[in-house]
Order: structure tokens, then C-alpha cells, then sequence
């Protein structure tokens, strides 16, 4: 399964919201979609749901416009949100039902998803009796209970005890194995590491960058050396305003150009006492700061 | 047409499983039980205590000096039903003195044969005895001139209780009859449509409010959500007229002996077949106009507390059609142009034309014209307000303008 968005266009009155946003995600690996608020992470999911039409542009699976009344999408939303008032099982069920599901098979992919979670001792509570992290994992299982082909997680990490965030990691992975698309959207950029093996990232309703995760971070110019050592100050004395000490007690050392690298790395290995040498690759954190943070 | 079926259900059992609903419908029927009920157990408790009537309070009548005392007795006697009526002797303090002590509830103690005291302990509002008695005092006084002219009493007596025959042939309604169940069914409808129109709004204002519609969204069509919403909101509320006014029928059909063929009573549960079927037509499609702009308005609020403001506009207009009814229902005169005009306006028809078919004659063309426009236009805001909630259910923060939302409507 191949989803793409291709030259996604959207205005809200006068404002442009969505500048030609292309961006496409693969079955059996998760992709990360990132920006800053207001960015148009929002309304390029809601075009995705068919929520509400692009101006122009197109939203494809495998090649074709997606046909949403053959594709399941599981959306976990931002903004959570159910019946506070209301029995578990009853809005699970009924979202399920939407979904297209009958009354048994809803109820009882409700009651697998609520073992699977932990949750089936609240089956028959009030949603407002439970706390704020066993309430998201509930909402989750309106995004996975009808087990849909796209998997749309919108910070789904957020307020989630370690415990809690191990169980969804796990949830996740096993979406991911079943050859689903998962796509996150998530400002806790060691999850997207952690999962995306693609990402986009959006600056004012455009696509600033877009792909291969490993291959941006190895596109970068690859002339910084990371140097960890016992005694720095005999290198930062050898290579002045060049090496700088880092937060963590590393040393970055600027390259006068990358083909400098193997010579410089040999160098500091048989002349100091150096416990590891690297060369510098930026974290999706930098990367997302470097684009997302641009005024374009 | 699935989603719709699924929405249409879940709304539907929220009402049967809030405990407001269920509590208030199940209370109107019980104090209607105890209201039909009363007749009999007021007779029954009668009964048990020895199956005498009530006695009825005393009234004394004090004849003028000029006499005349067994000819008053027999007149007041006949015109005053609600009293035992005496004649006394007693002076003017002690009659007053029976009554302060509670043996005798009024007196009229005559200074002449043309004038008299009306002696009371507490004068009701509704108290009419100084009106009978003027009418009874005139009579007597016209019976003793004609009997002092030479007339026998019973002469006298013929020419007073002369009866003049007379026939009326209504050929349109008799608005007596009408009165109380068209004012029964038109508040009914008013206190329906605008209870249950602010619940659809403030359903559809709580699911935004509480986030759940960003999952509703993207789980439905705001089409199907908004007429499944709506319909089952009209269908609660029909439930409970249903409830309400079906229990009220089989209550009295229960005590009707008891009511003792109570015109008010009559009137309300003689309500012909026919006007049943226009007040379904009219109600469903004045709950469905009314509930589908309560809806779209709830849609663009985005807390519980902008619901009031938002929905003023649209209760004034309801309100104001209300009014323009129930006057035309207090004058008696429902043909004016104002109400004529109202019965083709949609916003006013259901209650307008409900009213001049109860209470009027209406040609069958007029009422099928009313409506036909009223059908049109309930299908028309339908399609307007889904448009309206798909859009406005997105939006957050200060409640769109009007034009704003048209604007991204027509794009």
C-alpha cells in the first residue's frame, strides 16, 4: 500500500493554509508528519479523512484517488475527546459501528482491544470516572477497533505514563508489522526517530523536507567529528575556534572540508587518548529546528 | 443511510437513558394520574364518610319593611344553588356577628325594595352574588308591581320565566368547543419545539466542546450526523406528547363517569381525528425546521455558554410567532391578514395554520399550499444547516459571523 498526497492545495477565506503539500507513506513502516503549530499538520489529515476537500490536488493509494468507502482509516485525534458522560463500551461500539462494523464484531473487537490495553475492568464504567492517561488509551481503541488499512496517530504519546507508553510502543510496532500505514504526528521527536523510517516536515502549509529519514540525516555535510574524551583541552588547544565543547562534554570539531575526515579521525585516534570518535549526524530534533523553524 | 440508522439509534437511547427525560415524562403522567383521579376519589371519600352531601354555606336574606320576605326567598332561593338561603329577622350587628363567627357566609340585608347591604366576611375576586342579586331584587320587583296591578302569581311568574326558543346552525367550527384543545396543543408544541430544540443545540455544542466531534467527524458524514441527531430529537419528543397525551386520554377515558361530562374535559378529549393528523404533520415539520437552525447554530458555538446568546435570534422568532397565535387564539378572530400570513411562513405556519384549521374553517388547497412550503423549506434548511455543521463544527474560538460561514459554504 502506497498513500500519497500530491500537490495539495488549501485556503481557509484569504488564508492560504496548504501550498502544493506532496508527500507519500508506505504500508509496514510509519511516517512521521512534523511541524510547528499552525504548521497544517491538521488539515493535511483532515483532507487525508476526506473531512473536507482540497482546493486542489489529490490524495492517492496505490496510484488511484482513494476510494474511502473501501479504506478503514483509524484516526487518533490531538484533542482528545468522547462521551464523558457515557458507558465505555456503548460510544466504543457505536464509533466502531460508524465505522462500518456490525453490532457483534464491534463488540467484540472492542473487548479484544480492551484486554489488549488493560482496560476491560472499565468496560462498563463512565468515561469521566477514569484518569486522563487510561481515557487516551481509550480513545485509542476507536483508532484501532475496526482494524483500518491507515493508521493515523496525533501525538499519541502525549500524557502517558512510561508504563502506558511501553503498551503503546508495543501497539505501534504491531500495527507497523501488520503491513499498515501508520502516520504520526508528534512534537516528541525521539518516538518519530524511534518509529518513522519516513518523515515530512511542514513550514507554513508547505512541505519544507521530505523523506528517507536515515538518508537526510546521512545527506548532511558529513565534516563535524564528535569526539568523546577524558582530556579535551589538548585538542580544543590543537584546533582552537574549530572544536567546540558540547552540552554533554563532547567535543564538536568543524572539518575545513569532508574529505579532511579520515585523515583528521586517524590523527586524533594515535595522538590523544580519545574513547570514541564520530562523524557528527544531526538528531531529528536539530533537523526539525533547522526547517520547521524557517521563515519561508 | 447506515451511519444515519446508527446515529439515529444512539441519540434515540440517550433519551431513554437520561434520567431527566425519562423522570419528567414519567412525572406529568403522574400528576395527570392524580388529576383524573380526583373526581373519584374525591366521590369515594365522600362516600366513606357517610355518603351526605356537603353542606352548603348559609346565606341570609333580610326582606325590606314593605315585605315581600317568601317571594325573595323563593327567587334567591332558585338563583343562589351554591347556598342554603334563609330569610331573617335579626338585626343588621347580629347578622354580622353570625357572620364573623363563621355560622353564615354572606347576607343581604334589603333597606328597600330597589336597595340592600351586601354583608361578606372576605369578597373573592370571583364573587358574583351582588351581580345575581341585582338580576334577582329587579325580578322581584317587577313580580310584587304586577301582582299589585291585579296579576296572580303564577301569572307573574309565566311572563318572568317566558322562554324564547332559538336554534343555532353552525356550518364551520364552534370555537367554544375548540378553544382548549387547540391552546393545549399549541403550547404543547411551543414548550416541544424550543425544550427540545436547545437540547439539540446543546448536544451538538457539548460533543464540540468536549472534542468528541473530532472523532465524530472523521467517523460520519455531517449530513447523516445532523438529520440522525435532529430526527431522533423529534421522535423523543413525540414519544413523550405520545406518552403524555395517550396516558391523559386513557386516565379520563377511566373516570369519565366521575367527570360528569365536564365541558372542559369534553372539549380537550373530543379532539377530532383529522386536526391529530395535522397536528403530526405540523409538529414534525415545525420540530424539524426549528431543531435543524437550533443544530446548525449549536454547531458554531464552541462552549456551553455561548449556546444562549447564539440561539436568541431564532427562539425570538419563535417566540414572536407564538405570540402572534395565541393572540389571535385570546381574540377569537384567527382570519386576520396578519395570522393568514404567518400560516404560509414557515418559521410560523406549524403553529398559524394548526391554529386556523382547529379554530377556523380552511379551504383543503390553502391548507396543502402551507404545507408544501413548509415541507420545502424544512428539506431546504436541512441541506443548509449539514452544510452549516460541517463547517461549523471545525471551527473554534469566537462563534463565526453569519457571512462568514455562508461565504465558506458557497465556495
Amino acid at each position: 500500500m502506497k498513500l500519497e498526497l500530491k500537490n495539495i492545495h488549501k485556503s481557509f477565506g484569504e488564508k492560504q493554509v496548504l501550498t502544493g503539500v506532496t508527500f507519500t507513506a508506505e504500508g509496514g513502516k510509519a511516517f512521521g508528519l512534523l511541524g510547528r503549530n499552525g504548521a497544517g499538520k491538521t488539515t493535511s489529515i483532515r483532507i487525508l479523512m476526506d473531512v473536507f476537500p482540497a482546493d486542489s490536488g489529490q490524495v492517492l493509494l496505490d496510484g488511484k484517488p482513494m476510494d474511502y468507502r473501501k479504506v478503514g482509516i483509524g484516526y487518533l485525534p490531538e484533542e482528545r475527546g468522547l462521551y464523558p458522560k457515557k458507558i465505555i463500551l456503548d460510544q466504543l461500539v457505536y464509533f466502531a459501528e460508524l465505522k462500518g462494523m456490525t453490532r457483534k464484531d464491534a463488540i467484540a473487537a472492542v473487548d479484544h482491544w480492551l484486554e489488549r490495553l488493560g482496560m476491560a475492568e472499565y468496560r462498563n464504567k463512565r468515561l469521566d470516572t477514569l484518569s486522563k492517561g487510561n481515557q487516551q488509551k481509550i480513545q485509542l481503541v476507536t483508532a484501532l477497533a475496526h482494524n483500518p488499512d491507515i493508521v493515523i496517530l496525533d501525538e499519541p504519546f502525549s500524557g502517558l505514563d512510561p508504563v502506558n507508553a511501553m503498551l503503546l510502543k508495543d501497539v505501534v510496532k504491531e500495527q507497523i508489522a501488520l503491513g499498515k500505514i501508520v502516520l504520526f504526528s508528534s512534537h516528541q521527536m525521539s518516538y518519530i526517530e524511534e518509529f518513522c523510517d519516513h518523515i515530512a516536515i511542514l513550514n507554513h502549509g508547505k512541505v519544507a523536507l521530505a523523506g528517507d529519514l536515515r538518508q537526510i540525516k546521512h545527506d548532511y555535510p558529513r565534516d563535524r567529528l564528535v569526539i568523546r574524551c577524558d582530556a579535551p583541552e589538548k585538542i580544543m588547544a590543537e584546533y582552537g575556534d574549530a572544536c567546540k565543547a558540547t552540552e554533554n562534554g563532547d567535543l564538536l570539531l568543524q572539518l575545513a572540508s569532508p574529505g579532511d575526515k579520515q585523515a583528521v579521525m586517524a590523527h586524533l585516534v594515535q595522538t590523544y587518548d580519545v574513547d570514541e570518535v564520530k562523524v557528527f549526524e544531526p538528531s531529528l530534533n536539530d533537523i526539525f529546528v533547522e526547517y520547521a523553524g524557517k521563515e519561508i | 443511510m447506515k451511519q444515519f440508522g446508527k446515529i439515529l439509534s444512539f441519540e434515540l437511547k440517550y433519551f431513554f437513558k437520561n434520567k431527566v427525560f425519562v423522570g419528567v415524562t414519567l412525572l406529568i403522567v403522574a400528576v395527570l394520574t392524580v388529576v383524573m383521579f380526583f373526581p373519584r376519589i374525591s366521590d369515594a371519600i365522600g362516600t366513606e364518610e357517610g355518603g351526605q352531601p356537603q353542606e352548603l354555606p348559609v346565606m341570609l336574606v333580610k326582606a325590606p319593611e314593605e315585605g315581600g320576605g317568601e317571594l325573595m326567598l323563593e327567587i334567591f332561593s332558585a338563583l343562589f344553588t351554591d347556598y342554603q338561603v334563609h330569610l331573617t329577622e335579626e338585626s343588621d350587628e347580629q347578622v354580622k356577628g353570625s357572620i364573623a363567627e363563621g355560622k353564615v357566609a354572606c347576607a343581604f340585608v334589603m333597606t328597600s325594595p330597589t336597595s340592600y347591604v351586601y354583608y361578606v366576611e372576605t369578597l373573592s375576586m370571583y364573587d358574583m352574588n351582588t351581580e345575581i342579586a341585582g338580576e334577582a331584587l329587579k325580578q322581584v320587583y317587577q313580580m310584587s308591581a304586577m301582582m299589585n296591578g291585579g296579576m296572580t302569581l303564577e301569572d307573574a311568574t309565566a311572563i318572568m320565566n317566558m322562554q324564547i326558543d332559538g336554534r343555532v346552525e353552525n356550518l364551520g367550527k364552534n370555537q367554544a368547543e375548540n378553544f382548549f384543545y387547540t391552546y393545549i396543543m399549541i403550547f404543547a408544541l411551543y414548550m416541544v419545539i424550543l425544550l427540545y430544540g436547545q437540547m439539540v443545540a446543546t448536544n451538538v455544542a457539548t460533543e464540540k466542546s468536549s472534542r468528541a466531534m473530532e472523532l465524530l467527524i472523521t467517523s460520519a458524514k455531517p449530513a447523516s450526523m445532523m438529520f440522525g441527531k435532529v430526527i431522533a430529537s423529534c421522535l423523543a419528543g413525540l414519544i413523550q406528547l405520545i406518552t403524555i397525551f395517550g396516558s391523559a386520554l386513557l386516565l379520563y377515558q377511566l373516570n369519565r363517569s366521575y367527570w360528569g361530562g365536564n365541558m372542559i374535559m369534553e372539549s380537550i378529549f373530543n379532539i377530532p381525528p383529522e386536526l391529530l393528523v395535522y397536528m403530526l404533520v405540523f409538529f414534525m415539520l415545525g420540530f424539524l425546521t426549528y431543531a435543524f437552525m437550533f443544530g446548525a447554530v449549536g454547531s458554531t458555538a464552541s462552549k456551553l455558554e455561548d449556546i444562549n446568546t447564539s440561539v436568541m435570534p431564532i427562539t425570538m422568532l419563535f417566540v414572536a410567532g407564538f405570540m402572534v397565535v395565541m393572540m389571535g387564539i385570546g381574540s377569537g378572530d384567527v382570519e386576520t391578514p396578519l395570522m393568514v400570513a404567518c400560516s404560509y411562513i414557515p418559521f410560523t405556519s406549524p403553529m398559524a395554520m394548526f391554529t386556523r384549521i382547529a379554530m377556523s374553517t380552511v379551504p383543503l388547497y390553502e391548507i396543502l399550499i402551507s404545507i408544501a412550503i413548509l415541507a420545502a423549506s424544512t428539506a431546504g434548511i436541512g441541506i443548509l444547516a449539514a452544510k452549516i455543521y460541517r463547517v461549523g463544527v471545525l471551527l473554534y474560538g469566537k462563534p463565526p459571523k453569519i457571512s462568514t460561514i455562508l461565504k465558506t459554504i458557497l465556495k
